[in-house]
C-alpha cells in the first residue's frame, strides 16, 4: 500500500512539474516552475511547486470589483542591519 | 584572542573521526578543532582526538530529522560551556560530511564577515516566513511559535523567520554565546531555530552567496570535489562517504 501510496506520488509530482500552471514571479516575471492549482474548500492547493513563493493579490490598472487575481512572488534574501545591543544580556531561557 | 573554534559534529567511529580531523588539519590549525560526538557513549571514549565532547541528547540523534525536528541546542551548549575560559572570537560549526577544500577557511570566512558586516553567515540564508516552505508551515502551526518571537525580539516584526543550513555556518563568539543561552520553547527544527533566534536578539544573518552553490542537504557528491575545486569551492558538502572504513579521501 505504502509502495502504491510513493509511486502515485512521484506520478502526480512529475505530472505537475511538466504539464501544470507555469507560475512566474508576480514581481519579476522571473519563471519559478509548474504546479497543479486545485481550488478546494475555499482554499487553494498548490501541488508540486519547488519554489519558495509566497501569495499576493496583483495589483489592478483598471478598477473592478468582479474579479482579482492571486500570483505568487518570493521572499526577499534577509538583509537586516546588526541591532543587538552589547550592554543587553540575552534573555534568560524560556520555560 | 583566538580566531575561531572549528567544531566538528560527528557520530563516526574512531577510525573515521581521525581520518576527517587529518583532512581538517591541512585546512584549519589542528588546534582550533574541537569534536562534537553524537554517537555511542562506548565509541567516544574510544576516541583518541581532544578536545572532544559528548552530546547526551536524543533530539540530537533523530532519524526523520525535520518531522522529528532534530535540535543542535545541546551541541551550543556544550561548545558554550567548553568555550567559556577560552578567548575563542569566532565559532564555525561543521557536520561530519561537509569537507572543506581550503587551506585558509577560516580566513576567507572572517574576511566575508567583515565585508558584509555579518553575527552569522550560512548556507541558504533565506526569509521563509509567508511563504509555502514547509519547515516553516509546519512551525507556523505550533500555537506558542509566534509569541515566542514577540516575547524576545528586539525587531520592529516579529514575524520574521529565516531558515539556514546548520552545517558550515560562522558565528561571532557574541552571537554564538547569546544563541546557546536560549533553549526551545517547544522542539523547532535547526534550520528554522538557530538563525531565527539570532536575528530576533539583534544580529546580522548572512547568506554564504556564491558558495551556497556548494552546499546542498542531500546526496554524496564524492565525485564532484575536484570540481567543485575547480570551480572555486571553500568547502562542499555532502560528502558522506569520506571518511569510510579506516580510508580516507
Amino acid at each position: 500500500m505504502a509502495l502504491h501510496t510513493t509511486f502515485l506520488r512521484r506520478f502526480v509530482l512529475a505530472l505537475a512539474r511538466s504539464v501544470g500552471s507555469q507560475i512566474t514571479d508576480a514581481e519579476t516575471g522571473r519563471v519559478l516552475g509548474r504546479a497543479f492549482l486545485f481550488p478546494w474548500r475555499g482554499k487553494i492547493a498548490v501541488i508540486g511547486l519547488e519554489a519558495e513563493v509566497k501569495p499576493v493579490f496583483l495589483t489592478q490598472k483598471r478598477l473592478t470589483f468582479w474579479k482579482q487575481d492571486l500570483g505568487f512572488t518570493v521572499q526577499q534574501p534577509p538583509d537586516f542591519p546588526h541591532e543587538a545591543s552589547p550592554q543587553r544580556p540575552p534573555d534568560p531561557p524560556a520555560k | 584572542m583566538k580566531p575561531v573554534l572549528n567544531v566538528l559534529l560527528t557520530h563516526q567511529r574512531s577510525n573515521a573521526v581521525a581520518a576527517m580531523v587529518d583532512w581538517w588539519a591541512r585546512c584549519v590549525p589542528r588546534e582550533s578543532i574541537v569534536v562534537a560526538y553524537g554517537g555511542s557513549r562506548e565509541d567516544f571514549e574510544a576516541l583518541t582526538f581532544a578536545p572532544k565532547l559528548f552530546i547526551d541528547d536524543p533530539r540530537l540523534r533523530t532519524r526523520d530529522h525535520p518531522r522529528e525536528r532534530q535540535s543542535y541546542g545541546a551541541v551550543f551548549r556544550e561548545v558554550a560551556s567548553w568555550m567559556r575560559n577560552r578567548d575563542y572570537r569566532h565559532v564555525h560549526f561543521a557536520e561530519y560530511d561537509h569537507l572543506p577544500l581550503v587551506g585558509d577557511l577560516n580566513e576567507r570566512q572572517g574576511s566575508l564577515m567583515e565585508a558584509d558586516g555579518a553575527d552569522v553567515i550560512g548556507f541558504h540564508v533565506r526569509r521563509v516566513d509567508e511563504t509555502n516552505c514547509a519547515h516553516y508551515l509546519a512551525h507556523a502551526a505550533e500555537p506558542g511559535f509566534f509569541p515566542f518571537w514577540k516575547k524576545i525580539t528586539c525587531r520592529r516584526d516579529p514575524g520574521v523567520v529565516l531558515s539556514m543550513i546548520a552545517t558550515g555556518s560562522c558565528w561571532t563568539r557574541e552571537a554564538f554565546d547569546a544563541v546557546a543561552a536560549i533553549s526551545e520553547p517547544h522542539p523547532m527544527y535547526v534550520e528554522i531555530f538557530p538563525p531565527t533566534l539570532a536575528h530576533h536578539l539583534g544580529f546580522r544573518v548572512r547568506d554564504y552567496g556564491p558558495q551556497t552553490r556548494f552546499v546542498r542537504h542531500l546526496g554524496d557528491r564524492i565525485a564532484e570535489v575536484a570540481e567543485a575545486r575547480e570551480n572555486g569551492a571553500w568547502t562542499i558538502h555532502p560528502v558522506k562517504s569520506g571518511w569510510a572504513g579506516s580510508a580516507p579521501l
